[in-house]
């Protein structure tokens, strides 16, 4: 076991203790099967009878559908049969993808397959069933669709245009939704400044390129009137929710089954129109039915995220301090808003989060979301967190430069202090328990930037462009029902945690949040095994399953530790007291007197105790030993949601240092720093790790990834040697230290820790590059940061 | 549309022989895996640009989305499930020491890289060792506890 | 995502394989499939049969051949890395090819393939037309050797036949003043390139003599830059003027990473960059 020490939470008791396992990175022994080829993923699963589908997609990012004739598909070998808009409708009811509680939003009713109108370049309109995937894809090539193109309406920036392209004309132009937060009075704040600085950033789309793509299998048991759904999703319950809610059936018996998941990422937690066609049509045949998204399938149809044009302006005075800070936000989310957590939120965040490190008395902030035809883009992973930093932290560098303060400096002296909290932010959103003065302290002090600063000299001196930048910012985690609940969406914020000592001695938990390769099944287990005093192997733990874990929401938006991992301790401890209850009354004597410490009930004084397992055996099989009245039960179950506040905000510096060769445009980031302050970390290993893959997609985002489209909306890279993912060789190592500021909302005390990477990364590095480029007179304003867009910037071409 | 080709072959799979089966003729190696129950054998993007698929096929590794099940004729296949001498069973503790994966689906694709590149004796440098797992890709780690745990087990295998 | 259906045939001999393809148009020669089978995959490419050539012997010979070192078709790039005589003779090649994918890929793609599938984007085609390679190919009339600038014709588009087959190819053996220099410019490690070049230099000492420059990732097929290597030697290195000449020589095609100007910027550089390998 590895014996890294984190800053104790008092709340859980010393880590000097046998069984103490918060705190600890040990290795995730319950995915050693994944190295032995034996995970269970969807597309893993056979079953009896079990049928493949394959869609018919539009080739068009904006058609109508004049006709369908799929009479020779049907005659094709292996084809069961074929089914388009009108007989998915029969079984499946459509959705509408809007919240009530952020003001009007505008999205039109969403079914499976695309009726009349297809409005994306990927839109399912037909689908094939046929014995295997093969001769599923085979049938697609007859059927034979009239197709009239209309044209697109590709631009977000013309999408509200007098002339523009109206997608969905009962709506009578593409507005989905727009939001403005003021604070104070920004223009008069402006006028008083010193220094105004200016900037427009673009943010490219891109998308979350799970490595396992997404899967569903439908099990339509007409005997028992249950659906039975095998799903790689983060969010069980909403799903159960939602297919019994659409295709009428009793909400008890549709199971959502998650078994391991490739991946998810915020990609995976969302409604999509082909998986609920895959539910309707085993509905219909009465026989399971499975789709895998093909590679290509995952490009245009995965949610795509990003896709934000953002205007900012920032006023400072001569000393630094932050007077005011204006933000205009335009984003794209194609032609349907996503169901059920709207694709509103993005641009939310980028209005709650801009500025939220600093003092800002004076916050202006608008955004706008229109329709596009492309394809729909939703959450993912960090989501809005790069384009509010990075809006924030570059006016903060170009304030800077332009008063000539340090970069850090002028942070420090706008931070909103660590003893001030509860705050708010400069939009008005409740901050509590955060550390960016001694996060940022810390981060100064792992990068050196003395030195940093003497390279960049001598790099220039030889021809070389270096740079740096250190960026703060908040991360969302742990939403409160406040997120979604309190819109009307079906996603509950409240997780709950069933745990048991069995016959045999063992301890099996189950619990309401899933399993996508961050851990959470290790650190649950961890927490149950600290809190109980029992040893970790002991415990076996049940994920991803409706019919056999307790409500709640799921894995998304860095909740798992936080909400998740509570409710796990408040249900060991609940046991614990059971336990002990009944070994006090078994052994006569004070339950005080009494722990749990390696599988045993001991006497804290000394003398005997009696094994977990014995009494276990004595409770279940014995139970006329145990003294009358003893309270019997060795289950014990509880629930945790946050209150009173949206989220529990994480908070993170982060440093990089960079190259650019200015032949060739290409950029190397040679360090990478970040300090997150997540509160009590479980398990610190994985903790770091979700901070190394948050960081690696905020590179990919920064510098490499991008969904291409052409002028009438079909995306031109939608294959993995197109698209580029960031792969190891370009890659950094990342330095990763902490902070540790506990939750006071929990007694674990922990924070989330899934987002601030792919939150601050796009920022950091964008900084750097201008750092570097800033020598020369050049910038680059546009992500990703291309080496064209480097040498466009350096004049080269 | 007439039935489907096959052709008829036989080759080992873990040292388990296959002799005489049919397999269609388009099918690639990876599918044909998966449908005997192979399922460690992870398809990412059909394409050979992900390398989760990648086995090995008669001492090398090899994409099997890039190969036909047919041209497995004759050949001895390793998968996955079959990398349990031990060897192999020190660089998955290793993976596990250093949290080398996270979700797991590139990981058979990945072990088996690494397999190749502590066949080869090589004594290489981190960024060597990201040259050589560069053709896989992995969405979670950010890859840098993948080059640690392969750094360590090149360091204590060879 | 899955091929199309097609028929399969394991050719014993390169006869046999000639005689299915002169037969059947739409049949097409599977060696190590690297890229063919992305395409079938993807059904870009839907042929009746495939004629797997793969399990053919003797035609992974690496041998010296007169002037000539001779590589055999169904050679993978992993063994010609291996090879001792490539290291011997042609040391060039096993840093060309390393750029080549990766090693996965590199265990399965062969040097005929990647030579007859004329990729623009690719290495090897580059190379074979830098170093005056001769493509043998095999077909019903028997064999036949073509010039490699006289393979590439246009886009994935060379001068073998129907009937015909690439069964080897011959790189003439390096002279004492020869240097084969190489570099390119990518996205990502293991990418296609956004620009690459080989460059065939003649050189007294670190003096270049002669030079003949071939780009790939550039147009449609190798692009062959000769006015621009003349002005190099008259001139040495000229940014505008030597961007100036490509421009006028290589007709630029724009991609997905790297528009026209882009690629005649990179073009430009690479110059200097791969004749700064003479002094290293």
């Amino acid at each position: 076991m590895d014996d890294i020490k984190v800053n104790q939470n008092p709340k859980l008791g010393s880590i000097d203790r046998p069984n103490s396992y918060i705190g600890r990175s040990i290795p995730r022994q319950n995915a050693k099967k994944h190295l032995d080829g034996g995970g269970q993923f969807v597309d893993d699963l056979v079953l009896p009878r079990m049928v493949h589908v394959a869609f018919l997609r539009s080739p068009f990012a904006h058609a109508e559908i004049k006709s369908i004739d799929v009479k020779s598909a049907k005659q094709s070998d292996g084809v069961i049969d074929v089914f388009t808009a009108k007989e998915i409708d029969e079984v499946c009811k459509p959705w509408i993808g809007v919240l009530g509680h952020l003001g009007e939003m505008r999205s039109p009713e969403q079914s499976p397959l695309a009726k009349n109108i297809a409005r994306w370049q990927g839109e399912p309109v037909a689908v094939v069933v046929a014995n295997s995937r093969a001769q599923a894809e085979d049938a697609l090539e007859l059927i034979e669709v009239d197709w009239l193109e209309k044209d697109a309406q590709v631009d977000m920036e013309t999408a509200l245009d007098p002339n523009a392209v109206i997608i969905h004309p009962e709506l009578g132009n593409n507005l989905f939704w727009t939001r403005t937060v003021n604070q104070g009075d920004v223009d008069k704040a402006f006028k008083e400044a010193d220094a105004v600085v200016e900037t427009t950033l673009d943010f490219a789309r891109h998308t979350g390129v799970t490595l396992e793509s997404r899967g569903i299998v439908a099990d339509w048991n007409k005997a028992e009137n249950k659906m039975t759904i095998y799903h790689n999703g983060q969010a069980p319950h909403m799903m159960q929710h939602i297919i019994a809610k659409h295709l009428d059936l009793n909400e008890g018996l549709v199971r959502i089954i998650s078994r391991d998941v490739g991946g998810s990422f915020g990609i995976k937690v969302h409604v999509y129109p082909d998986e609920m066609a895959v539910t309707a049509i085993s509905k219909k045949l009465g026989r399971p039915v499975k789709f895998i998204a093909d590679r290509l399938e995952s490009f245009t149809t995965d949610i795509h995220a990003r896709c934000h044009k953002i205007s900012g302006k920032l006023g400072v005075d001569k000393n630094g301090k932050i007077l005011a800070m204006e933000i205009d936000d335009l984003s794209g989310i194609g032609p349907f808003s996503m169901y059920p957590r709207t694709s509103a939120i993005e641009t939310n965040q980028v209005l709650n989060l801009s500025g939220a490190p600093y003092v800002i008395p004076n916050y202006k902030a608008v955004g706008t979301v229109v329709f596009q035809n492309k394809t729909p883009m939703c959450q993912y992973r960090a989501v809005g967190h790069p384009i509010a930093v990075a809006i924030t932290e570059a006016l903060i560098d170009k304030a800077a430069y332009k008063i000539e303060m340090d970069l850090d400096k002028i942070r420090k002296i706008n931070f909103i202090p660590d003893n001030s909290y509860p705050n708010k932010s400069p939009s008005g959103v409740p901050l509590e328990d955060l550390s960016h003065q001694a996060s940022m302290d810390k981060l100064l002090e792992i990068m050196d930037i003395k030195e940093i600063e003497t390279k960049k000299k001598d790099d220039y001196e030889k021809g070389i462009l270096s740079g740096y930048g250190v960026i703060s910012m908040c991360e969302v985690t742990n939403p409160s029902p406040l997120f979604y609940g309190v819109g009307g969406a079906h996603i509950s914020s409240q997780d709950g945690a069933s745990i048991r000592l069995e016959g045999s001695g063992a301890i099996h938990l189950s619990s309401s949040i899933t399993e996508q390769g961050q851990g959470t099944e290790a650190i649950m287990k961890q927490i149950a095994a600290d809190q109980l005093g029992v040893k970790l192997e002991s415990v076996r733990v049940t994920l991803g399953d409706t019919d056999a874990t307790p409500y709640g929401g799921g894995t998304w938006a860095s909740r798992g530790a936080g909400i998740g991992g509570e409710a796990v301790l408040k249900a060991a401890r609940k046991l614990k007291d059971n336990i002990l209850n009944i070994a006090a009354a078994i052994m006569q004597t004070d339950k005080d007197s009494l722990d749990i410490e390696d599988n045993n009930v001991i006497r804290k004084n000394g003398g005997e105790g009696i094994s977990l397992q014995k009494l276990a055996e004595t409770v279940y099989y014995r139970g006329h030993e145990i003294p009358k009245g003893t309270n019997p039960e060795l289950l014990a179950t509880a629930s945790f949601l946050i209150e009173g506040i949206p989220f529990v905000f994480t908070n993170s510096a982060m440093g990089c240092q960079v190259s650019i060769d200015q032949d060739t445009g290409i950029i190397k980031i040679n360090k990478f720093w970040a300090v997150e302050d997540c509160g009590t970390q479980i398990n610190p290993k994985l903790v770091e790790e979700q901070i190394r893959g948050g960081v690696i997609q905020g590179i990919g985002g920064a510098l490499f990834e991008e969904c291409v489209y052409d002028d009438q909306g079909n995306m031109q890279n939608a294959t993995m040697a197109d698209y580029l993912v960031p792969m190891a060789y370009e890659m950094p190592d990342i330095i990763v230290d902490h902070v540790t500021t506990n939750s006071g909302r929990s007694i674990i005390g922990a924070k989330g820790a899934g987002e601030a990477g792919t939150g601050g990364a796009p920022a950091v590095i964008m900084n750097a590059i201008n750092n570097a480029l800033k020598q020369v007179g050049a910038e680059v304003i546009s992500q990703p940061i291309t080496p064209e867009k480097v040498l466009k910037a350096l004049g080269k071409i | 549309m007439t039935a489907n080709n096959t052709s008829n072959i036989s080759f080992t799979v873990n040292g388990e022989k296959f002799n005489n089966v049919n397999v269609p003729s388009r099918q690639h190696l990876a599918d044909y895996l998966r449908s005997q129950g192979f399922t460690g054998t992870h398809l990412g993007c059909e394409q050979g640009a992900c390398g989760a698929c990648t086995i090995e096929m008669d001492g090398k590794a090899v994409r099997s989305c890039l190969v036909l099940a047919s041209q497995a004729n004759g050949s001895d296949l390793k998968t996955v499930e079959g990398f349990d001498d031990q060897m192999m069973e020190q660089v998955k503790q290793s993976f596990l020491k250093h949290n080398a994966f996270q979700c797991g689906f590139c990981s058979p694709g990945m072990l088996m890289t690494t397999k190749e590149i502590l066949l080869s004796k090589k004594k290489l440098t981190r960024d060597e060792i990201r040259s050589e797992i560069s053709g896989n890709y992995c969405r979670c780690t950010g890859y840098q506890s993948i080059v640690d745990a392969i750094e360590e087990c090149i360091n204590e295998i060879n | 995502m899955k091929a199309a259906d097609f028929s399969y045939h394991e050719a014993t001999n390169i006869q046999d394989a000639i005689n299915i393809k002169a037969k059947d148009e739409e049949a097409v020669i599977l060696a190590g499939g690297q890229s063919l089978l992305p395409a079938l995959n993807m059904r870009l490419s839907s042929p009746s049969c495939l004629i797997d050539i793969s399990k053919i012997s003797g035609l992974d010979d690496i041998k010296i051949d007169g002037d000539y070192l001779f590589i055999g078709a169904l050679a993978t790039h992993s063994h010609v890395m291996k090879n001792e005589l490539v290291l011997k003779r042609m040391p060039c090649l096993i840093d060309i090819l390393k750029m080549v994918a990766h090693p996965a890929i590199r265990n399965k793609g062969t040097h005929g393939g990647s030579i007859a599938y004329g990729d623009p984007a690719a290495e090897l085609p580059a190379l074979a037309v830098a170093t005056n390679a001769e493509i043998i190919v095999s077909g019903q009339n028997g064999d036949r050797s073509i010039h490699a600038k006289d393979f590439y014709l246009g886009l994935f588009e060379t001068a073998i036949n129907q009937d015909e087959i690439v069964i080897g190819i011959k790189y003439p053996l390096l002279k004492q003043e020869q240097a084969i220099l190489f570099e390119e410019v990518c996205r990502r490690h293991g990418d296609y390139a956004m620009a690459g070049l080989i460059a065939n230099v003649n050189k007294i000492g670190n003096k270049v003599n002669d030079l003949s420059l071939v780009y790939f990732a550039t147009g449609d097929k190798p692009d062959s830059a000769d006015k621009t290597a003349k002005l190099y030697l008259e001139n040495g290195y000229d940014y505008s003027n030597l961007k100036n000449s490509l421009n006028s020589e290589i007709d630029f095609a724009g991609d997905l990473n790297s528009s026209s100007e882009m690629k005649l910027h990179l073009a430009t550089i690479l110059i200097k960059k791969v004749l700064n390998k003479l002094e290293a």
